[in-house]
């Protein structure tokens, strides 16, 4: 039998894996109890949020900054 | 009888012996392949005890000062040891090319910073120091375009001037009655500080932190491709070394650390040239170390673990950071090898040429990105713990940011838009040649294999280690942060394609009116020079009047004066002309130029050794 690996098998996986990442946020923080050092550490989901979250402010904030200010046509400096 | 033989050595007289392989493919290969393995053999003696064992030093007396050539002790030892193996990898990498000079200048420049680890003097910190800015600079002009040329003037000038700062700061600071010592220097606020500060500034131009860091993204794209998998390595580690041994604990470094790491990740947003892209996340993760190094402060109330650790974890993190950037940047230099373009805008598509390229490539961006069971993970997290362990929120957060940012471009957006992004390849490509594989192979295995044993790691650092990289709490939170990076990628991917643009940087302030002095040149100062001339000859035109013979005596006198006199001093034309030919100058025969220069100083040392 041949496995064919479509666009939709790794959807699946990749929801598959957010939620056992969050799953197993929320397990830790029950289970284990690690000591944080700043209180946002104990929210099982902080990282997933900061990952999401940090990743769009990243984008738009540089894009803007290079759209209003730093990028140059390709010659610019010939 | 030599009690040790220093390992930088190795490959600086090694690389007299290059070019007389001339024609000899397979000897000189293999020439070339066991240097680096010699000087490993020889770090291992070290680490035996063999030879110079650790806590003694090879001291040379020149002009009444004591020179230290060797200072071994656990601090140089890791970086020796990341120095060595990396360059085994990197002439792997290399090993098809015929330019015997390529060959020289880096195993001159990674000489050098053998050199720089092992010195424990500032003279003979500052000698290496010049060779390293010198020998690399070839690497950059082997790029052989004419934006190279350009990049690696600018580079040499920023390097030259960093250079000076190194020996001003070292003179000042042996006139204030400081010693020649190649230790942590005393940090403060007032004049008496002055040299400590001078060399302070030295070496964040070689860090490469901003706003002085633009260098970096500037020269090493333009390199040539085995030259820039060089040069991502040495210098700005070998800066991170002389941070730590010179000024560990100095909190600006702290935050200046921080911004740079943030400051890599918006810059490579907007960057279109695929190793530029790298190149700014080598700021940023150098802004890693630079931060460690900044919290390495010992003989707080804190406690001296939270120092160890900022240490322990700038010293690990540069250790990794050679590794997975060499895998980065022969993947991409092996892009550019096989298909000629370095624009994202002009790649994609052209997965199924090169799978295992991709794959390789792939091991790298997941170091970077702190993948757990790759090496960026056990490294990159120490640094985060000490910002933790001192209590330090803003620069948790700020270096979490930024390790978001590194997976998004070096680990999705480079990858997705080189190799995929389009449905139709936009070129032919092909897998490049086996020796370049080969080293990807060796390089990308090294980052793993440290990524799921640190112990070997561990073990060599600085401090000892009191440090669960694989904690459950860690594991997840990276994982989540991670996984959650790409699904605002996979939502956001449309405006991550390339945009044919450059960014302005820092260097803007030395490019613009730099370009301004040369139009100076070539327009008002040439039409006054020809202004002077007709002048010049108006006036000779006066004494027509004169008999004969004093006329032309005085003719003769002025056309003198004119063209040979005030010329000497004041000759626009040949000033011009002077530099014009020394930027088109046969490459080698620079290289040439400075060698001797440096024999002349071995010499020198030799001398002083022979004098005692």
């Amino acid at each position: 039998m041949k496995i064919t690996i479509t666009m939709r098998h790794l959807f699946l996986m990749l929801y598959v894996s957010l939620f056992i990442s969050v799953l197993a946020g929320i397990l830790v923080q029950l289970f284990l109890h690690p000591h944080p050092h700043f209180w946002w550490e104990e929210i099982p989901v902080f990282s997933a949020v900061y990952g999401f979250v940090g990743c769009v402010i990243i984008i738009i904030a540089s894009k803007a900054l290079g759209h209003y200010w730093l990028q140059k046509e390709e010659d610019y400096y010939d | 009888m030599i009690e040790w033989f220093h390992p930088g050595f190795i490959y600086l007289f090694g690389a007299l012996l290059v070019p007389l392989l001339k024609g000899k493919k397979r000897l000189k290969q293999a020439y070339i392949l066991l240097l680096p393995a010699i000087a490993f053999v020889n770090l291992l003696l070290m680490s035996k005890g063999v030879l110079l064992s650790e806590g003694k030093t090879w001291v040379l007396t020149f002009l009444g000062y004591e020179l230290t050539l060797g200072r071994i002790d656990r601090l140089s030892m890791v970086f020796a040891y990341v120095f060595v193996i990396a360059s085994f990898c990197m002439f792997l990498y290399s090993l098809h090319i015929k330019e015997d000079w390529q060959h020289v200048s880096a195993l001159l420049y990674i000489g050098s910073t053998l050199g720089v680890v092992f010195a424990g003097d500032l003279f003979t910190l500052f000698f290496f120091w010049e060779i390293m800015a010198w020998a690399s600079l070839f690497l950059i002009w082997y790029g052989k375009t004419k934006s190279a040329f350009g990049a690696g003037f600018r580079y040499i000038l920023v390097h030259s001037f960093g250079g000076v700062c190194l020996l001003a700061g070292v003179l000042i600071h042996l006139h204030n009655g400081g010693s020649l010592a190649f230790d942590s220097f005393t940090w403060g606020i007032g004049s008496e500080y002055l040299g400590a500060y001078l060399i302070f500034l030295a070496f964040i131009i070689n860090a490469a932190v901003p706003p002085l860091g633009a260098w970096l993204a500037d020269a090493y794209p333009e390199a040539s491709i085995t030259g820039a998998v060089f040069l991502t390595a040495f210098t700005t580690k070998s800066a991170i070394y002389v941070l730590i041994r010179g000024f560990p604990g100095v909190d600006i470094l702290i935050w200046l650390g921080a911004i740079m790491a943030l400051y890599g990740v918006v810059f490579a947003v907007l960057e279109n040239d695929i190793r530029r892209l790298l190149a700014y996340h080598i700021i940023s993760q150098v802004g890693y170390m630079v931060c460690g190094v900044g919290m390495g402060l010992f003989g707080t109330a804190a406690g001296d673990a939270a120092a160890e650790m900022a240490i322990n974890g700038a010293a690990a993190h540069a250790f990794c950071h050679i590794l997975y950037k060499a895998v980065l940047f022969m993947g991409m230099g092996a892009v550019i090898e096989v298909t000629g373009r370095r624009k994202l805008t002009e790649l994609g598509g052209i997965y199924k040429y090169m799978p295992i390229t991709f794959w390789l490539y792939m091991i790298g961006a997941f170091s970077i990105s702190g993948f757990p069971l790759f090496n960026g993970f056990v490294s990159k997290t120490m640094v985060v713990h000490a910002s933790a362990m001192w209590g330090y929120p803003t620069i948790w957060l700020m270096l979490e940011g930024a390790s978001i940012g590194t997976f998004l471009h070096t680990g999705l957006k480079l990858p997705w838009g080189v190799w995929f992004a389009r449905d139709t390849p936009v070129c032919e490509a092909r897998e490049p040649p086996k020796n370049m594989l080969a080293a990807m192979g060796v390089t990308a295995f090294l980052c793993t294999l440290l990524g799921v044993y640190p112990k070997i790691l561990y073990d060599i650092l600085p401090y000892p280690v009191d440090y669960v990289p694989y904690a459950p709490g860690h594991v997840v939170a990276m994982c989540q942060l991670l996984l959650f990076t790409f699904v605002a990628f996979w939502l956001l991917r449309a405006m991550l394609h390339g945009t044919p643009t450059v960014t302005l940087d820092t260097d803007w302030f030395y490019r613009i009116p730099g370009k301004k002095v040369m139009r100076f040149c070539e327009g008002p100062l040439m039409d006054f020079a020809s202004f002077m001339d007709r002048g010049t000859l108006r006036m000779a035109g006066f004494f027509r009047a004169l008999p004969p013979k004093s006329q032309t005596v005085v003719e003769n006198r002025i056309d003198n004066a004119f063209h040979e006199r005030v010329p000497v001093l004041l000759n626009f034309e040949n000033i011009y002309n002077t530099i014009k030919r020394a930027k088109n100058r046969e490459l080698s025969f620079n290289l040439i130029y400075i060698l001797i220069a440096m024999l002349l100083l071995l010499i020198f040392i030799l001398f002083g050794v022979v004098m005692k």
